[in-house]
């Protein structure tokens, strides 16, 4: 494996260029926007179970936070 | 698998399994820069964040051009709540002057740094009624209110986060200035790269320095107060953090976790060998391409002269 440092000065171990260091490119759209209604969604939860994420938050304020992978 | 993720790495809120990646694509964030061909990785989303509110409106997002760089949650928090949420327990110092308090303090996290993870300096200022400090832009010979923040190499001080001014209007010099009054809270959002904390190498450091640096006036609407320029320091301490166990995760700076996410690495290659076969020998063939490149990189930056 070899260890490249990219132009933000990060390392990582798998050389510049590998698809798994792909970054977000200038311009590229990042979904729903301020102001907007966050899409409906339901997903499985870690025990299976389906979460409708405005349904099941009720009437609180929350964070969606999108991750790459819990496994790398 | 996120059951035992959750559970090994003590994660108290729910995780969401997006498997083939549908919200992904529902939200139009799916990593462009990994093509179908690289089907083992084939799927990721550009990672962002969204706050919304109680109507479930997004109130902010957090997207980077890099997945390395995130938010702390604190700044989720802030944004969700709308105001800066200074922790009891963050590292502070305050110098006081005549009817204004100056604190810095380090906001997010545990107050410990780690690579790409984005923590705040944060300058209160709060300030008896009738005094006010300036933004930006002020005539010449006015002093606007300015914070500089330096650590050592590889810590990355971002612009500041700023609040807006409120206008002043003085009405016998025919001006109109950006102030604060009150209290204000102004931030320096800060990181450490590769170069100070990578995760490849074992930290050089436990901890890091970082000078704060305020210049400021204050003033009422008739006279000004000297300006004032506050130096403040503070000793960081660097996260060390758990990472999943995983072959590929050998000489990292942070610790292998208790979490061991070889089987599932490999069952999700198998998932996706089953939906591209042709994938893994494809994704073989990547690697070993890109780090016969990145070899002869290296290698013609120990000789630059046979180049």
């Amino acid at each position: 494996m070899t260890i490249e440092r990219d132009h933000h000065g990060f390392d990582a171990p798998a050389p510049l260029g590998h698809p798994g260091r792909a970054g977000l490119p200038d311009g590229a759209p990042t979904g729903p926007e301020v102001g907007t209604r966050l899409p409906e969604f339901t997903l499985p939860d870690a025990h299976g179970h389906a979460v409708d994420f405005h349904a099941d938050r009720g009437n609180a304020k929350a964070v969606v936070v999108f991750y790459r992978s819990a496994v790398w | 698998m996120l059951k035992t993720f959750a559970e090994k790495q003590e994660i108290p809120y729910p995780l969401l399994s997006d498997i083939d990646s549908e919200v992904i694509r529902q939200f139009g964030i799916l990593n462009t820069g990994v093509s179908r061909d690289d089907a083992m990785l084939y799927g990721i989303p550009f990672p962002g964040s969204y706050v919304v509110d109680e109507s479930g409106g997004v109130v902010a997002k957090f997207f980077h051009d890099t997945y390395k760089r995130r938010d702390s949650p604190e700044l989720l928090i802030d944004a969700a709540l709308g105001a800066v949420q200074l922790s009891d327990d963050a590292p502070r110092e305050t110098r006081s002057d005549a009817g204004i308090r100056v604190t810095a303090a380090i906001h997010g996290g545990k107050a410990s740094i780690r690579q790409g993870i984005r923590r705040h300096v944060v300058v209160r200022f709060e300030m008896d009624p009738g005094l006010h400090i300036y933004g930006e832009p002020v005539p010449e010979g006015m002093i606007p209110t300015t914070i500089s923040v330096s650590g050592p190499p590889g810590l990355i001080v971002e612009n500041p986060i700023l609040p807006p001014t409120t206008p002043l209007r003085l009405e016998s010099l025919g001006l109109e200035l950006p102030v604060w009054s009150g209290r204000v809270d102004l931030q320096v959002p800060f990181y450490p790269n590769g170069e100070l904390a990578s995760e490849t190498r074992p930290l050089d450091a436990d901890e890091v320095t970082l000078d704060v640096t305020v210049r400021y006036q204050a003033c009422d609407d008739e006279a000004c107060l000297l300006p004032k320029t506050e130096t403040f320091s503070f000793t960081v301490p660097m996260d060390v953090i758990d990472i999943p166990s995983l072959g590929m995760h050998k000489g990292h700076g942070q610790r292998e976790g208790k979490f061991n996410a070889t089987p599932h690495m490999l069952r999700l290659f198998a998932r996706k060998l089953r939906q591209h076969p042709m994938g893994l020998p494809r994704f073989v063939m990547t690697n070993l391409r890109l780090n016969r490149e990145a070899k002869k990189r290296a290698a013609a930056e120990r000789h630059p002269s046979d180049r």
